[in-house]
C-alpha cells in the first residue's frame, strides 16, 4: 500500500541564481501537472509538520524535480521564552529528509508566557535584545547543525527603546551569530513607507556577502482619514515601487536567487510564474552587469 | 529578569488583554496613535488564528455562517489562547468550547460536526503505516491467538455521534449549493474516519459489529474480549471476513503479545 511512500531521489540540492515560487496546497495539482519553468520553490516549514499525509507525499513528488527552500513561520525565535524543543525536532526532521538548499526564519517574537499571537512580531532594537538574538540563533544552529538564513519583517510600530537601526541589527546580528539574511525587500518598502526611513539606506547597510535569498511579495493599503498604513500581507503582485527597488537590491547586491512570495487570495500558478519571470529577467540584467 | 522579556509581556497586554496605556511609552508616537498601530497587531493575530480555524472547520463555518464563525472564533481565541508557533495544532478544544457556547445551544448536533471536522484535520496529517505484518501474525501459536491487541492505522478514527453528522457534513460541501434539509430524528451515526493508500480521507458508517470490534481494538481490547464485543452488539457479525476485510483495508495495521518472548510486531513506517 504504500508504494508511494518510498523516497524518491531528491533533486537539485542548491538554489539557483534565479526566481522561485512559494508552494501553497491551492497549487499541489498544478505543479505537480505543469512542472512550471521556475528555478526552485520555497515552502512554509510548518505546513509539513505532520506525521504523514498528502502534504508531506506531495513535497516528496515536487522535490524529486526541484530544489527547496524551507521558510519558518512560527518559531518565535526572539521570545524570551525558551525555544520550543519539539517544534525543533519537526523542523530537523523535515531537514534530513528533504535537504532544502536554504532554511529562514523571521527576525521577530510572537509568544511569551506560553500565549502565542502566531504573528511576527517586531522586537525592540536594542544591545539586550541584540545578545538574546545572537544567543538564540547560535542554539538553532546548533540544534540544525547548520546555517540558517533570517528575514526582515514588515512593521506597524517602532519602539521608543530602540537604540540601534532595524539594518545595524540585522547586519550586526548575521556578523555575529554566523547566519546569513534573507532580504525581504518589499518588507522594506512597507517599514519604510510606514516608519518614514528611506529604504536604500537600508539596502546599503546589508553587506552583500550575507544575503543569501530575497523575498519579493504584494502589500495592502489601509487608508485612513488621516495617512495610510501599509500591511504586508502577500496577497497581490509585487507592486511597481517594489520592483524598482528590487532592480536597485539587485544591482547593489548582484544577482541573488529571488522568491514570489503570494500566501492568500491565491491567483492561478502562471500568474506567480510571471511574477517570477519577471524577477529572473532583472536578474539577467544583474547577471549581465557582473559579466 | 530580562527587560526584554517585561517588555514582551507588556505587548502581549496591550494587544491580547486591552492594556495599552501601560505600553504605550514604548511606542513611538509619529503620525499615527499607539493605539491604532497595536489595533493592526491586534487584527493580525486575530486574523491568523480564525483563518487556522476556518480551515480545519470549514462545515461548521457555512452552518453558522461567515459572521457569526468569526464571533465564535474570537470567543474561542480569548478563552483557548494558541500554545504553539505551528497554527495546525490549534483548534483542539473547538468541539467543547461550541458544547458549552450559549448562542448556539439549540444547534445540538454542531459539536460533533467540528469533532469530525477535527478528527478528519488529525487524520489528514497522521503518520504512514506499514499494512499488517500476515506473516507473522500466522506465527502466533492458535492458543494465543485471543491474547493478541491489534491497533488501529494512526490515520484512522471512529466517531459516535447521535446525529446524522455525516449526512450534514456531506451536504455541506465547501462549494454546494444545493441543500437537502436533514431530519435530526433520522438518527446518529457510528463512523470510521480513515486515509486510503490514494491519502484521501474516507469516512466509512459501521454496523454495531464493526464498530464494536473495531473500537475494542482501540481501546487496547485483547482479541478475544474484542471478539465477544463485536458479537455481543451485533449477534449475526460474521466476524472473520469482518476482520479480514479491516486487515486488507489497513485499518487494523499490527498486533502485539502482551509477553516479553513475542516481540511487538509492529513495522511502523516503511522505509
Amino acid at each position: 500500500m504504500h508504494a508511494k511512500s518510498v523516497p524518491s531521489r531528491l533533486g537539485p540540492r542548491s538554489i539557483p541564481v534565479r526566481a522561485g515560487i512559494g508552494l501553497r496546497a491551492e497549487h499541489y495539482d498544478a505543479v505537480l501537472e505543469t512542472r512550471p519553468p521556475v528555478g526552485w520553490l520555497e515552502v512554509h516549514s510548518e505546513n509539513y509538520f505532520g506525521a504523514g499525509g498528502k502534504p508531506l507525499a506531495v513535497l516528496e513528488q515536487v522535490r524529486a524535480h526541484y530544489p527547496l527552500s524551507l521558510h519558518g513561520v512560527g518559531l518565535s525565535l526572539g521570545s524570551t521564552d525558551p525555544l520550543d524543543a519539539s517544534h525543533l525536532a519537526k523542523l530537523k526532521q523535515l531537514i534530513r529528509r528533504f535537504e532544502p538548499a536554504l532554511v529562514s526564519e523571521h527576525l521577530s517574537w510572537g509568544s511569551v508566557g506560553g500565549r502565542f499571537l502566531n504573528d511576527l512580531l517586531p522586537l525592540p532594537y536594542t544591545e539586550e535584545a541584540l545578545q538574546h538574538l545572537i544567543m538564540r540563533v547560535s542554539q538553532v544552529q546548533d540544534v540544525l547543525d547548520r546555517q540558517i538564513l533570517i528575514e526582515n519583517i514588515s512593521s506597524y510600530l517602532e519602539y521608543a527603546d530602540s537604540s540601534l537601526t532595524e539594518w545595524d541589527f540585522l547586519a550586526q546580528l548575521a556578523q555575529r551569530a554566523g547566519c546569513g539574511v534573507l532580504l525581504d525587500v518589499n518588507n522594506i518598502y512597507v517599514s519604510a513607507c510606514n516608519h518614514g526611513f528611506d529604504p536604500h539606506v537600508y539596502l546599503r547597510a546589508i553587506p552583500h556577502h550575507m544575503v543569501q535569498e530575497i523575498h519579493l511579495a504584494g502589500f495592502t493599503v489601509n487608508r485612513f482619514e488621516d495617512g495610510e498604513i501599509l500591511i504586508d500581507t502577500h496577497n497581490q503582485p509585487v507592486h511597481p515601487a517594489v520592483w524598482a527597488l528590487y532592480c536597485q537590491a539587485i544591482q547593489h547586491l548582484g544577482p541573488i536567487p529571488t522568491l514570489i512570495e503570494w500566501d492568500s487570495d491565491l491567483p492561478e500558478l502562471a500568474v506567480l510564474v510571471g511574477e517570477a519571470q519577471q524577477a529572473d529577467a532583472i536578474l539577467e540584467d544583474g547577471h549581465a552587469r557582473a559579466a | 529578569m530580562l527587560a526584554l522579556r517585561e517588555w514582551q509581556q507588556g505587548f502581549t497586554a496591550a494587544v491580547l488583554d486591552g492594556a495599552e496605556d501601560a505600553f504605550a511609552r514604548h511606542i513611538r508616537a509619529r503620525h499615527f496613535s499607539s493605539e491604532r498601530r497595536l489595533q493592526v497587531y491586534r487584527n493580525n493575530s486575530r486574523i491568523s488564528l480564525t483563518s487556522a480555524l476556518e480551515a480545519i472547520y470549514p462545515v461548521v463555518r457555512r452552518l453558522v455562517g461567515e459572521g457569526f464563525f468569526r464571533y465564535a472564533a474570537a470567543e474561542y481565541i480569548h478563552r483557548h489562547p494558541s500554545r504553539a508557533g505551528d497554527l495546525h495544532l490549534f483548534g483542539d478544544a473547538f468541539a467543547a468550547f461550541l458544547a458549552s457556547f450559549e448562542p448556539v445551544a439549540e444547534l445540538t448536533y454542531l459539536p460533533d460536526v467540528a469533532r469530525l471536522e477535527w478528527n478528519y484535520h488529525q487524520v489528514f496529517h497522521a503518520a504512514r503505516h506499514a499494512p499488517l505484518d500476515r506473516q507473522a501474525l500466522m506465527a502466533i501459536p492458535p492458543e494465543r491467538q485471543g491474547e493478541l491487541r491489534f491497533r488501529l492505522h494512526p490515520a484512522a478514527r471512529l466517531l459516535v455521534s447521535p446525529f446524522p453528522i455525516l449526512r450534514i457534513w456531506q451536504n455541506n460541501p465547501q462549494d454546494g449549493v444545493d441543500e437537502e434539509l436533514i431530519d435530526l430524528a433520522e438518527g446518529g451515526v457510528n463512523l470510521l474516519i480513515f486515509r486510503d493508500e490514494e491519502l484521501d480521507i474516507r469516512f466509512q458508517p459501521l454496523g454495531d459489529g464493526d464498530f464494536a470490534l473495531l473500537h475494542a481494538c482501540a481501546e487496547g481490547c485483547a482479541f478475544a474480549a474484542a471478539c465477544e464485543q463485536a458479537m455481543t452488539a451485533q449477534a449475526d457479525f460474521d466476524l472473520p471476513t469482518r476482520f479480514s476485510h479491516w486487515v486488507a483495508q489497513g485499518v487494523v495495521t499490527a498486533f502485539d503479545l502482551p509477553d516479553p518472548s513475542f516481540p511487538i510486531a509492529d513495522r511502523g513506517e516503511p522505509t
